[in-house]
């Protein structure tokens, strides 16, 4: 049986990682990563851009649920004020790719300041309606500002060169969203483990108790708030990269349920879940699809007639059942399992 | 003037529906605390239940109307039975992400159960047009204020005179205390649940009879959030006027600017009113102690 490790300096305290498997574990994945475009199909290259993407907004959704503690219901309007950042000024303004993609972060984060501020005197339940009235009036926004946004005609995103990737072909797309995603980690990796991220913790566990050592909640909620949508904002940039064309219609209620459910599936308040649920709910709909094919052909035609709501209906049944057997989500069943193994003769 | 006049009508019609819905959330949420994102898609599903059940039995009004109560009250028992009452000692966030789960599943659900057409409900309210003064409603339109009036007051005669509703103020206020005074805690969430339920399905139903019964039903609940918000969470008669006033705004809103902004102007209202007043307008205000 392994002994755990035992932490003697500070800075291996707030480091990453000090064990050097953990390193080398993660660094195979990521090269695993980077080679899937020379063995897989381009349906699936096109699967795993669609995670990578709800990765990077699942991971910004995390800062402000998980590690600060301020639900959010509106994830669709910071997606979509980051899409149409990017699309608009591609479309009609002629930026640069690379500079619109980063205008999507900030576009939402400015944004956010809105919601924020009113966040600082609310809680909980007040600011969950207050992100949901946020993300309404985006999507209304977008809709009825045709002069801007082209309104229900939708914004067109010609084929696109990004720093030399060529983003019309699968593997360019899935290069661009694999590097963002990866940077994306790393930097909400590091924020989170300095006293930025000890701060949103520490309001998370108890505001007052956080004001009382000295943490101003202002400045922190802020950064939160500013830090998350600008992670959310470039997902929804890349969204704009991967469809093409953007309509409002898919930020619906539903994207930020299921935004909120990659964070809740996968484990609240960690980076490794919110990668882990954003995997989990993309492939839950394509695994089902899966499932319903083995089924007998007239069953399966009844139920693909309701395949929408059938994606519902997982979605929520899966937000259900994990709240009930393992709140702390996938990345507390791995824990467990890691622990099981460890401690193997002994573990019970 | 007539156009305002009208507006108004229309505006405290739907405002009506709203107020009817936000009370259901604030009945849940004094007495258990927990917001239940669900309410529409529980109002949906007894809406839903009545219309087979005038379809298929060809009930008259009279009877649906209590036949749909005794169905709601079930169909709020069973969910919280099933859902919440397993969740019993979790934090209220989790209880609120049930419910959030518990919204789309619902949904789902009943799309795929009836189909996702929409359909008029035949058991309609006899009496076509009626003027007042200047002001002219269908009676369906008018049935909807009168179950507002009526909702409003029995839920202040039940909060205020019952045995019951005292007992749900007390686990409100203090569930420890509750308990020791002989209160049945675990029974009064069962009872919030089907009184909410039975609040919000009548709504359902109220509506579905003025439109139709639609599988877009639910938004009707997102719709009344600003309601139960800009009333307070914690007061049911303040979240149904609030409901008026949301409804009022939407109508004005609509008539007189357009653009769409009915389905909004209630959002737009909170954000202003959540940051002026942070616990609504009749909301009590919350003393937090460490």
């Amino acid at each position: 049986m392994r002994t755990r490790h035992f932490v003697e300096t500070y800075e291996k305290h707030v480091s990453l990682s000090h064990n050097p498997v953990t390193w080398s574990w993660a660094l195979l994945l990521v090269l695993a990563l980077a080679l899937l475009p020379m063995v897989a199909s381009s349906y699936l290259l096109s699967l795993a851009t669609t995670v990578g993407i709800a990765a990077i907004g699942a991971i910004g959704l995390n800062i402000l649920t998980g590690s600060t503690g301020l639900i959010s219901l509106g994830q669709a309007g910071f997606l979509a004020s980051g899409c149409y950042t990017t699309g608009l000024l591609i479309a009609d303004y002629n930026w640069p790719p690379e500079l619109a993609l980063l205008m999507a972060g900030v576009v939402p984060a400015l944004l956010s300041l809105l919601v924020g501020v009113p966040s600082l005197r609310l809680k909980g339940l007040y600011l969950a309606i207050t992100t949901m009235a946020f993300s309404f009036i985006v999507t209304h926004f977008l809709l009825y500002a045709e002069g801007i946004t082209h309104g229900p005609y939708g914004v067109r995103v010609e084929d696109l060169n990004f720093l030399g990737l060529d983003l019309a072909t699968t593997t360019g797309l899935y290069t661009l969203v694999l590097v963002t995603a990866i940077l994306v980690t790393l930097m909400a990796l590091n924020i989170l483990r300095t006293r930025v991220g000890r701060a949103f913790t520490a309001i998370r566990d108890h505001d007052i108790a956080a004001r009382v050592m000295g943490i101003s909640l202002v400045r922190y909620k802020l950064v939160a708030f500013m830090v998350s949508s600008f992670f959310v904002g470039i997902a929804g940039g890349l969204m704009a990269f991967q469809f093409r064309f953007i309509n409002v219609d898919i930020f619906n209620v539903l994207l930020s349920i299921e935004a909120l459910a990659m964070v809740i599936v996968g484990g609240l308040g960690s980076v490794a879940g919110a990668i882990m649920g954003a995997v989990f709910i993309v492939l839950l709909p394509e695994a089902t699809r899966e499932a319903l094919d083995l089924l007998p052909t007239g069953v399966n035609n009844m139920l693909s007639t309701y395949i929408y709501e059938i994606r519902g209906l997982l979605t929520g049944l899966t937000i259900i059942i994990m709240l009930r057997i393992k709140p702390q989500g996938l990345v507390g069943l791995w824990r467990d399992v890691q622990r099981y193994w460890t401690q193997w003769p002994l573990s019970k | 003037m007539d156009l305002f006049l009208n507006l108004v009508a229309s505006g405290l019609v739907i405002g009506s529906i709203y107020g009817i819905i936000a009370i259901a959330f604030a009945i849940i949420f004094k007495t258990t605390g927990v917001l239940n994102f669900a309410q529409g898609e529980v109002m949906m599903l007894v809406a839903y239940t009545s219309w087979s059940l005038a379809t298929s039995l060809a009930l008259p009004f009279w009877l649906l109307v209590p036949v749909t109560i005794l169905a709601a009250a079930l169909i709020g028992v069973v969910i919280e039975f099933v859902f919440i009452r397993p969740m019993s000692g979790q934090p209220v966030f989790s209880i609120v992400m049930v419910t959030i789960g518990l919204a789309i599943t619902l949904r789902s659900l009943i799309i795929m159960i009836w189909g996702p057409d929409a359909a008029p409900f035949d058991a309609s309210v006899e009496g076509g047009l009626i003027e007042i003064g200047p002001v002219v409603l269908f009676s369906e339109q008018l049935f909807a204020l009168l179950l507002f009036c009526a909702v409003s007051a029995a839920v202040y005669l039940f909060f205020r005179f019952t045995r019951i509703g005292i007992a749900m103020r007390a686990t409100a206020m203090d569930e420890t205390s509750a308990l020791l005074m002989g209160v049945d805690v675990r029974r009064i969430s069962s009872l919030a649940w089907a009184i909410a339920a039975v609040v919000s399905g009548l709504a359902g139903v109220a509506f579905a009879v003025m439109f139709a019964r639609a599988p877009d039903m639910w938004f009707q609940g997102l719709q009344s959030f600003p309601a139960a918000i800009l009333g307070g969470l914690d007061s049911p008669l303040g979240s149904g006027a609030g409901g008026l006033i949301i409804g009022v705004i939407a109508a004005l809103s609509e008539g007189y600017i357009g653009h769409g902004l009915k389905e909004i102007s209630g959002f737009i209202v909170i954000i202003i009113v959540l940051m002026i007043r942070p616990y609504g307008l009749f909301g009590e205000k919350e003393l937090e102690r460490v």
